[in-house]
């Protein structure tokens, strides 16, 4: 072994560390912690934790525990939110990366700040102005709307409107991420395929679908991954906006384990529900790990 | 090579920021260090009330030397997390800390806070010196776990240049059921989307909806069992509902706090919350008026409220620190017109009937008017996950998806689920 591949192995080492660092301490550690927790009745107010083995986990899939319902009904509203935001934020996401890349250098910069600086704004803002634009009586899309003689329409108060509106609502926020990533996908596919593809007449919508697609299908994966577990990770716009209504239509799971650990004060309970929440979302990150390099 | 060490430093120096960034959820005010026995009280005012109770305690600091108050604000929304965590032995605790009436059954239970019977006499503090419904909710299983600070009822609102523009006398505003609905409908203009009375269909009806159920006569909660569905509650949420769907006072959907955009507007003319909203209205300029929350059920008067009180951690036991903590309650008492400035009545006898500055004031005289018929939440362990599904069926019915006696049979239902957990 030569000196110097000693001294990478040490740099590379080195880098690795402070990250390694971080996910040992906020990560590891908290994880094992939880799943401790999980396994007593764990009241944040009673000094004893009484070890009970995998009780709050037979009690989530017991159909007469009220941990049946918070679960359950959480996961179903979680889900329909992936399902509704997922296809959008990476459509929405490539179709203004194409967009924004067809732009002349200058303008191509101001135009990739401005969509990604959303990103940067904490979601009590987001809520904030998502409130005031979709207020149902005095909101201003909703007076828009009058003055083109269009009934308004209860945009956080009525389904499907509070879906459309949580999910427009986090398009607005974090579209800029994907669509960076996308961009920069886009640049790396070669100048060469698109004149080889122009030469054998192809046209744009074959290059795009033949040359495109299948160039940027690795940054597709990621995309379509980190959106997801984002979408599930779904908190504060429902919380902020809804409330979970109308009723506890919106109310989405992550929000249910949070009342559960601090409002009931049953951490045991809570870190058993977010333990499996956990499990479903490697489970389908799997899956969709699976499914697009079967593909190929 | 320069610039990578640089570029080394900054990052180092955003890690370390956004790690600092996190330990900053605590706000202390520093006053003059190194005298006298320090006592630790925890507080959640980080709103506009914060700065009012900081003058208190500073006062108090300068008023004598034997012992030093050191206030520290928790976020409210991170408040009881930070106490429960505190009493579990899992972070500092405090020597004296803010409870509202609703939690203090939840710690009682556990042990948690001190019987306060034997160190207020040793000061010459009373009963007789608070309001009887704010000393008495500190009253639990014939122990006192609390000094009450201040009682926070709902109080009605209203726009006074859309009365006078109704014809209506804006010093008279409506005292019953009958009133409020002839005035509700004479200040309705749909066609300038003017209401009379918007109704939320969140956020205050954790306030108002007890409010009507209680004038009606009715209880949240008998023999220890949730009672939603009570026909009191029925009546209650069937004419709260009809505001909206029969009167036609209130716009249909309205979104979290869409009334107080409403109101903000003045396109809302009258609107029930709760007295912390007065500097709000201050700021926006409107001509508004306070009144008592008329008597919307068909029984008696009353009002839904909550209350700050002083608790003291079981765990403090030092005799010294005991004597500090409650002389600077008896200041408190004493000196709460400070605290009144925030649009809180205090609960002490010496500023709410004695004091000429209190008297004057325009809202908080009103506010503490209803301390007398003022009810808390029933007292119960875990008021908040109980009454959960209430609000969720509430906001049902008050969106015209079910029937008010529907939503009330379903909120029942769930709420004795959570109670057999």
């Amino acid at each position: 072994m030569t000196k110097s591949s000693w001294k990478s192995k040490l740099t590379s080492s080195l880098f690795v560390i402070p990250y390694l660092l971080l996910f040992i301490v906020f990560l590891l550690i908290p994880i094992g912690y939880g799943a401790w927790m999980s396994l007593h009745n764990w009241d944040l107010l009673n000094p004893v934790h009484e070890f009970v083995g995998l009780k709050n986990y037979q009690k989530i899939f017991d159909p007469n525990s009220y941990l049946n319902d918070l679960f359950f009904e959480g996961l179903k509203n979680t889900a329909q939110f992936v399902v509704y935001s997922v296809p959008v934020l990476v459509a929405v996401g490539l179709g203004l990366a194409l967009l924004v890349n067809t732009l002349p250098g200058k303008i191509r910069g101001i135009f990739r700040t401005v969509y990604f600086i959303p990103y940067a704004v904490s979601v009590s803002v987001v809520a904030i102005i998502w409130l005031w634009l979709l207020d149902t009586n005095s909101g201003l899309i909703n007076q828009y709307l009058q003055k083109l003689n269009v009934p308004i329409i209860p945009w956080l108060t009525d389904l499907p409107w509070a879906w459309i509106s949580l999910v427009k609502a986090t398009l607005w926020w974090t579209i800029g991420f994907n669509m960076v990533i996308f961009i920069n996908a886009l640049n790396d596919v070669s100048e060469e395929l698109y004149e080889a593809g122009s030469l054998d007449g192809a046209s744009r919508w074959q290059r795009f679908i033949h040359i495109t697609l299948p160039s940027i299908k690795p940054t597709m994966l990621f995309v379509v991954i980190t959106s997801t577990i984002a979408s599930f990770n779904i908190y504060g716009q429902p919380y902020l906006m809804t409330r979970g209504g109308p009723g506890t239509e919106t109310k989405v799971l992550l929000m249910n384990i949070v009342d559960e650990a601090f409002k009931q004060r049953q951490l045991g309970n809570a870190a058993a529900m977010s333990l499996l929440m956990a499990l479903i979302m490697i489970t389908i990150s799997i899956v969709q790990f699976r499914i697009s390099n079967r593909k190929e | 090579m320069e610039k990578k060490w640089l570029k080394m430093a900054l990052t180092a120096a955003l890690t370390l920021g956004s790690l600092a960034a996190c330990s900053s959820g605590e706000e202390t005010s520093k006053t003059v260090e190194g005298k006298g026995e320090k006592i630790t009280y925890w507080a959640p005012f980080s709103g506009a009330d914060g700065p009012r109770m900081k003058a208190i305690v500073e006062d108090y600091n300068t008023s004598q030397d034997k012992y030093e108050v050191d206030f520290q604000i928790v976020p409210q929304s991170d408040y009881y997390k930070t106490v429960d965590l505190a009493f579990s032995g899992q972070g500092n605790s405090p020597d004296v800390l803010v409870m509202h009436t609703d939690q203090l059954k939840n710690y009682a239970d556990k042990n948690l806070l001190k019987d306060l019977n034997d160190t207020i006499e040793n000061t010459g503090m009373k009963e007789s010196d608070y309001s009887e419904t704010a000393w008495s909710a500190g009253n639990i299983g014939d122990k006192q776990y609390s000094i009450p600070l201040d009682i926070h009822p709902l109080v009605m609102y209203y726009n006074k240049d859309l009365f006078t523009a109704a014809g209506l006398d804006p010093e008279q505003p409506p005292t019953n059921r009958e009133e409020f609905l002839a005035a509700a409908n004479k200040l309705t203009d749909s066609s300038k989307n003017q209401y009379g009375f918007v109704v939320p269909t969140l956020w205050p009806n954790q306030f108002i909806f007890p409010t009507i159920l209680f004038q009606n006569g009715g209880e949240l909660m008998k023999d220890g069992k949730p009672n939603y569905n009570s026909p009191e509650a029925v009546e209650a949420l069937s004419f709260y509902s009809d505001l909206i769907h029969k009167e036609k006072v209130s716009p249909e959907n309205v979104q979290q706090d869409g009334e107080v955009t409403l109101f903000l507007q003045g396109k809302n003319a009258m609107h029930l919350n709760g007295p912390w909203m007065m500097e709000q209205w201050d700021k926006a300029g409107i001509n508004y008026g306070v009144a008592p929350v008329p008597q919307l059920g068909t029984k008696q008067q009353a009002v839904y409220a909550n209350g700050h009180n002083f608790v003291i951690p079981a765990s403090v036991t030092d005799s010294k620190k005991l004597d500090g903590i409650t002389d600077f309650l008896k200041f408190a008492a004493e000196n709460t017109m400070e605290w009144a400035k925030s649009g809180q009545a205090p609960a002490s006898k010496a500023i709410y009937e004695q004091n000429e500055e209190f008297k004057a004031m325009k809202q908080q005289p009103i506010v503490a008017s209803e301390f007398e018929y003022a009810k808390f939440a029933p007292v119960v362990a875990n008021w908040g996950q109980l009454s959960e599904p209430l609000w969720a069926e509430v906001n049902l019915a008050l969106l015209g998806k079910k029937d008010p006696k529907q939503a009330l049979e379903d909120a029942n239902k769930k709420a004795e689920q959570v109670l057999n957990k």
